[in-house]
């Protein structure tokens, strides 16, 4: 079945066209989900509250541009709401913020860094940091736009991107580190 | 302060191997979502499928129909139901299973974290303080199909290319799959021509061992992942799931109340955390499975009173109060010697800081309620008795010094709890 197919389908509340749907692209939004959780239980939950979101919002797809993108973007909704559901994390600024963070510029050997890993360091992550380094950097949102999206201060969301960054780096390095003397 | 420098590397990176992830959801999630699906579109108004608002025009149908056949023949209004609930249950059948035949690429599936399936689970007894061992004696080996592309669940696009050229193949062997924290789990690789081995246990540890026994110590479920290279450059990934459970925490308290120990039932406070299951002993051959029990000793005793807790997954922990009744606050205590006063008899009656010279024999004693104490000479001759603690010898038979030597006590009583008191000993006198 072709999107178009599937698509038309849906907004029918067809099945077969739903059960297609989430075999197409489920792995797709699943690999997206699971940037924003902590673990792979929050991904699945996430997961499907954002298809429930796509199958029953379908007619609101205009048509025009691209049909993935339209289901990232719902899907990037849906993983802001669930950060302000469980937003326990009000109080984000840490004081090690305002220290100076060492940015480190060389280059990463791709082959030591498995999406896994990557996956595994942004959920170690504390949900504020993760929000925004995914959004600013996988997403390709501007720091206005993320400070609306998540209702922070815009110099917040450039603060916890760079932590965030540092973050990332700094474990990254290590796991490399370690991964090269086993290998 | 705010650094709004880049770093590209990073950036590109996340970018690269993030932006257009697949990752492969679980049949159970497929399932479980369906189902899911199922339930919301069945509350739906959708005037082309059967959903709640049929069913409850239905019922409303089947109400009013049941409600005149009261007052027609009893023989009809008995058959009517069952018509009915046929008709709704075939219209509710939900769980469509279409989907899960053909699915790709999982194998969370396959190895199972199926706690329910992982088979018993034993217990042994072994003595260590406060905590059981439970230990699964169980070999899951994980998936065997040689497809590697079926046994990775999670690979990016380019991973499966290279997989699919090389004849390269990987497959997990685990000890167990699920089990208590700690849990040890030995892994091997099975690998057809492999030269370099790359574990990653899912918690930070990684090894390049052929088989390796890994520890957990933190409860979670785990992706182990075994990625290996031959020395063409090829490359196989096989994953398998750890889950590793919580143990759950026993702890009690024992509520006693005042008086002798047989004559109150004593409560005991469950205060276990993360437990679902528990099992009382309380020493004397009585155990209870309640979550708090109560308690009457039939005699006195030291008893070791213990509780284990089991959690959900059949995790143990256990904690024992040894002796737990008896009283740190109850003693008697006899000096050995006596020097008596030469000059007379004292009496007897005294207290600690009137007999700084010892001239009365006299025991230390705590919480004794009931008390008898006989004195003899080595002749047999009953020189003393006393039913009062505060009343001791003095040294004196009928008025008279008695000779220095060596004399026999005994002492009857009880304590307040009810714990028989039953001593005996010698005392010498001491020729000053």
């Amino acid at each position: 079945m072709s999107d178009q197919h599937i698509i038309e389908g849906c907004i029918r509340h067809n099945r077969k066209a739903q059960q297609a749907l989430w075999k197409q692209h489920s792995g797709f939004l699943l690999g997206i989900c699971l940037r924003y959780a902590t673990d792979r239980m929050e991904a699945e939950d996430m997961l499907q509250e954002a298809f429930l979101k796509i199958f029953f919002n379908i007619g609101e797809y205009s048509g025009t541009g691209s049909f993935r993108g339209w289901l990232r973007k719902v899907t990037v909704n849906t993983a802001i709401t669930y950060y302000h559901k469980n937003l326990r994390h009000k109080h984000h600024v840490d004081i090690d913020e305002f220290v100076t963070i060492e940015t480190g510029s060389e280059g990463f050997e791709e082959d030591f860094c498995t999406a896994e890993d990557l996956y595994r360091v942004l959920g170690e992550l504390s949900p504020g940091y993760r929000m925004v380094f995914n959004l600013y950097t996988v997403e390709g949102y501007k720091h206005h736009e993320i400070a609306e999206m998540l209702k922070i201060d815009v110099n917040t969301s450039k603060s916890q991107y760079s932590r965030a960054r540092a973050i990332l780096r700094k474990k990254l390095e290590k796991l490399a580190e370690l991964k090269k003397r086993y290998i | 302060m705010i650094i709004d420098e880049r770093d590209n590397a990073l950036e590109d990176l996340f970018r690269n191997k993030l932006e257009e992830p697949e990752v492969i959801p679980g049949d159970d999630l497929t399932r479980h979502f369906m189902r899911r699906l199922e339930r919301k579109e069945f509350l739906r108004f959708n005037p082309s499928r059967f959903n709640v608002f049929y069913f409850t025009a239905l019922a409303a149908a089947g109400a009013t129909v049941a409600g005149m056949l009261l007052f027609s023949p009893p023989k009809n209004t008995l058959h009517q139901p069952e018509a009915y609930d046929s008709v709704t249950l075939s219209e509710m059948t939900i769980i469509p299973e279409t989907m899960t035949g053909d699915k790709p690429a999982d194998l969370s599936g396959s190895v199972g974290p199926d706690r329910k399936g992982a088979g018993p689970i034993i217990i042994s007894n072994e003595p260590a303080p406060g905590r059981e061992v439970v230990t699964e004696r169980q070999t899951v080996i994980s998936t065997t199909s040689h497809d590697t592309a079926e046994e990775a669940v999670l690979i990016s696009k380019n991973e499966i290319a290279s997989t699919a050229t090389g004849l390269l193949r990987a497959a997990i062997e685990t000890s167990t799959v699920a089990g208590c924290v700690p849990l040890s789990v030995n892994f091997r690789s099975i690998a057809s021509g492999s030269f370099m081995t790359v574990w990653s246990f899912g918690d930070g540890g990684s090894s390049d061992e052929q088989e390796i026994n890994y520890i957990y110590d933190i409860p979670g479920t785990y992706n182990v992942v075994l990625t290996v290279f031959d020395d063409k450059g090829h490359k196989a990934v096989s994953s398998s799931r750890i889950e590793v459970w919580p143990r759950p925490r026993a702890s009690f308290e024992i509520h006693q109340p005042d008086g002798y120990l047989t004559e109150n039932s004593i409560r005991f406070v469950n205060l276990s955390t993360g437990a679902t299951q528990y099992l009382w002993d309380f020493g004397d051959g009585v155990s209870s499975g309640a979550f708090e029990a109560t308690h009457r000793y039939e005699a006195y005793g030291r008893f070791d009173v213990m509780l284990v807790a089991f959690s959900e997954y059949g995790c143990a922990d256990s904690v024992i109060v040894t002796d737990a009744f008896t009283d740190a606050g109850l003693y008697i205590r006899f000096p050995n010697a006596l020097m008596p006063n030469t000059a007379g008899p004292t009496g007897g009656y005294y207290t600690a800081r009137s007999d700084r010279a010892n001239q009365v024999f006299h025991p230390v004693a705590s919480g004794v309620t009931s008390y008898n104490l006989k004195i003899f000479s080595k002749q047999g001759v009953l020189v003393f008795e006393s039913n009062d603690l505060n009343l001791g010898w003095d040294g004196y038979y009928k008025g008279q010094l008695c000779s220095p030597g060596v004399y026999i006590w005994k002492v009857r009583g009880s304590y307040r709890n009810g714990e028989p008191i039953v001593m005996s000993g010698d005392v010498t006198l001491l020729n000053y």
